[in-house]
């Protein structure tokens, strides 16, 4: 097993940052944020796209000049793709 | 003599486009790659008289062509025929951008540069790193750079020159596999070798992509090799799949990941000398599941006392001219009813909200700081493990987080959720999020009533909200509809101090926001509530339009001990929240004359009734918009149920307290 095997584990098991993933494995914040990283780009996470898209379907968009508080964070949710191989594993 | 292409491929945010530009300087050419949309860059630069073309190719983590970007890198790379691959590496994050060289290594090619970027940050860090040992641990030149101070561009040039004409001949390590994988690599290998894809692929690459079912290269193993044969070799691979119980794609980036660490190791060094950084440190308490709340409560107590203690004397003085103002302007108008509309109506309810501004504009201002210092991120996780344990769907919270400033985009965001019950969930709880129009009734009544304790009252009703959106949550995943948990992870920002710049242009942007609303739907609601309240008698007569409106509700408010007044208010927040002081402002004409016709009881019983009792005509008809007007329904009698509920207790509990 690898750190990127572990993140997605800790991630599966409900895990919900970084660096509570980092400080369970022993790891780096920035270690982690890498192998979320490379899970997203083996499709094994998404990012959520929150706010951009809220905010231009929104139907007040003339007259708001952008009240959504866009908390500068970014949230993946783990895939279907990750879930069969939960299954698969057991 | 044709130009020789020199090829720029690195992870997003290494430097690629100040690399790019240090190189090329003012001779660049956008346009787009072929068929698609992606932002294509070339330039030139020019060693020792001879001119290279530079091909800025799209960041990315690796070349696994799940998304457009990474295609088009991995197709220029293995078809565009570059001369010399330049890798930008991030020194500062060595592993997760060696994932990548990793994935350069396996596609067979031979001519790759690492330019080692961001050197300051790594030795500000502490990361030591032994340039000769990596050079030579990876088999190709290694330039350390800081590309941000023009720092290596010189030698990175000489280097692409001496790789470009043979004068250096780099020699890549080949990643290698656990013995099982690599004997499905030479497996997989061997019945490729007889096509004629080996002359135009590295076998072994293609071999790799099989293993890891990459779509494109399945394609072109079914163009040469034909149907039965794919099938023989994937259900091969499945095999292998099912003997390690995981996905032949996570095995191989896993095992890359410890092939990259074992290097690593011979060339890397961290002097753990600065310990923990300042982000890790702050967010052990202000993501604690304990101090990280005690934290909120703190920062949104010293937020509200910052708005007050510099808001509400701006808000006097506003407050004070508008009624100047409508003095002054009242003996100038012969009309009656035309001094009653402008004076009373529409100087008396705009001005009324319009008062508010500073107050408004301070919260703005202090709520764009905490999102950019990336306070809201923390608060976003903080909430996360709160609803977690009401019962919501964790990924239903991120909607949530954006009810703060409005609910309607928050209603909408809910669209992002795959499961209908997790939207109908996060629809249901959302309404209760105080967003920033409930918010100037909130520091209105504080600021009217409380003259001492008012960020206190403030933060108390905010909290109640909070509540009762944490029992609803409970409510509605317990009876209504069940969901489960999507996990899910929040990657948090480094805290960072904001730049004013963009907090004041957001304060304004949304400030603007709430003097527009004022200039319209306020407007308008103002004359309407004047023309309700002087029709067909004034109040006062008992035969206004308002009055019989607002009789009609009043046995209903009174046990809660609010009058009709409160009823034609609440009414007309259903329009807007911010109308509830417009109206108050045209039924009692000064606040003056309001403050003493209520206990600060019945006026605290009225903010968290204002805040809790129904979504907003926009809300509403977002709900209906993402689900139908059943739910919308459904949530609207909730809460006005709920806000009578809590505005009866809270009334009946302050009565007995002796308030
Ligand atoms: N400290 C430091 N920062 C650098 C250096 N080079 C670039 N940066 C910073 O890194 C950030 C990203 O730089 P870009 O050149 O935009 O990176 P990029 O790889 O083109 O990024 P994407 O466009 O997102 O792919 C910027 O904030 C730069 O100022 C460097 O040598 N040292």
């Amino acid at each position: 097993m690898s750190i990127i095997d572990d993140v997605l584990e800790a991630i599966l098991e409900g895990k919900k940052n970084p660096s509570e993933i980092a400080s369970e494995l022993k790891l780096d914040r920035e270690e982690v944020e890498g192998a979320i990283n490379i899970l997203q780009s083996l499709g094994y996470v998404e990012r959520i796209e929150k706010g951009s898209n809220a905010c231009s379907s929104c139907p007040l968009k003339k007259v708001c000049g952008g009240s959504c508080v866009l908390p500068k964070s970014r949230t993946y949710v783990v895939t279907e793709k990750a879930f069969s191989l939960k299954n698969h594993s057991q | 003599m044709a130009m020789k292409v020199v090829a720029l491929a690195g992870n997003p945010n290494v430097g690629k486009t100040t690399v790019f530009n240090a190189l090329t300087g003012m001779r660049q050419h956008v346009g787009n790659w072929p068929g698609v949309t992606v932002e294509k860059k070339e330039g030139v630069f020019e060693y020792k008289g001879e001119r290279f073309l530079v091909v800025d190719l799209p960041g990315t983590y690796s070349l696994t062509a799940h998304s457009i970007d990474e295609l088009v890198a991995r197709n220029f790379l293995l078809n565009g025929n570059p001369d010399v691959i330049v890798n930008i590496v991030d020194a500062t994050s060595i592993l997760r951008n060696l994932f990548l060289t990793m994935e350069i290594f396996d596609m067979g090619l031979k001519n790759v540069v690492i330019a080692l970027n961001k050197m300051d940050l790594a030795e500000k860090r502490g990361i030591k790193i032994d340039i000769r040992k990596m050079a030579e641990t990876l088999g190709v030149p290694v330039v350390p750079m800081s590309a941000k101070e023009g720092v290596g561009i010189e030698e990175l040039k000489e280097t692409v020159y001496n790789v470009a004409h043979g004068k250096v001949r780099p020699n890549p390590v080949t990643p290698t596999y656990d013995p099982d994988v690599e004997r499905e690599i030479r497996h997989i290998s061997m019945a490729l070798s007889q096509t004629e894809l080996t002359e135009r692929y590295p076998v072994r690459w293609l071999a790799i992509k099989l293993l890891q079912r990459d779509d494109e290269v399945m394609k072109l193993v079914l163009r040469y090799l034909g149907e039965e044969k794919l099938k023989e070799i994937m259900g091969h691979i499945g095999e292998a799949e099912a003997k390690y119980g995981r996905a032949m794609d996570l095995i191989l980036a896993s095992q890359k990941y410890e092939f990259i660490d074992n290097l690593m190791h011979r060339f890397i060094r961290y002097t753990k000398s600065e310990g923990i950084n300042l982000t890790d440190q702050l967010d052990r308490l202000l993501i604690h599941p304990l101090y990280g709340f005690l934290a909120l409560g703190i920062v949104f107590y010293v937020v509200f006392k910052f708005v007050f203690a510099i808001g509400l004397p701006l808000q006097g003085v506003l407050d004070d001219s508008f009624s100047a103002f409508g003095e002054w302007l009242a003996p100038h108008i012969a009309s009656e009813t035309l001094r009653g509309l402008l004076v009373d109506g529409i100087i008396g309810g705009v001005g009324a909200v319009l008062s508010f501004f500073p107050l408004v504009f301070l919260l703005f201002l202090s709520l764009s700081v905490l999102e950019d210092v990336g306070y809201m991120a923390r608060v976003a996780v903080l909430m996360e493990k709160l609803m977690r344990k009401f019962g919501l769907p964790g990924k239903a919270v991120i909607p949530l987080i954006l009810g703060l400033g409005c609910n309607v985009p928050a209603v909408m965001a809910t669209r992002t959720l795959d499961e209908e019950r997790d939207r109908l969930v996060a629809m249901f709880v959302n309404p209760f999020i105080p967003c920033s129009a409930r918010l100037s009734v909130i520091s209105f009544i504080s600021g009217a009533f409380f003259a001492k304790h008012h960020a206190l009252v403030a933060v108390s009703v905010y909290l109640l909200a909070i509540v009762v959106a944490l029992l609803s949550a409970r409510f509605v995943s317990t009876f209504l509809v069940k969901g489960e948990e999507t996990p899910f992870v929040i990657e948090l920002p480094d805290y960072l101090i904001p730049s004013w710049k963009t907090v004041l242009l957001h304060s304004w942007e949304r400030s603007k926001e709430f003097v527009q609303k004022a200039g319209t739907v306020i407007l308008f609601g103002s004359i309407f509530i004047w023309y309700l309240s002087n029709y067909p008698l004034p109040v006062g007569t008992g035969s206004s339009y308002a009055e019989k409106i607002g009789m009609f509700f009043e046995p209903y408010m009174k046990l809660m001990s609010l009058d009709w007044k409160a009823a034609v208010s609440l009414l007309f927040g259903i329009i807007a929240k911010e109308n509830v002081i417009s109206t108050y402002g045209i039924l009692y004409g000064s606040a003056d004359a309001l403050v003493n016709a209520m206990t600060p009881l019945q006026a605290y019983v009225l903010a968290v009734v204002t805040t809790l009792y129904i979504p907003c005509i926009a809300t509403i008809a977002a709900i209906r918009a993402e689900s139908n007007w059943r739910w919308a329904a459904i949530v609207t009698v909730y809460m006005i149920f709920v806000a009578s509920l809590v505005g009866i207790t809270v009334w009946h509990l302050g009565s007995v307290l002796g308030y």
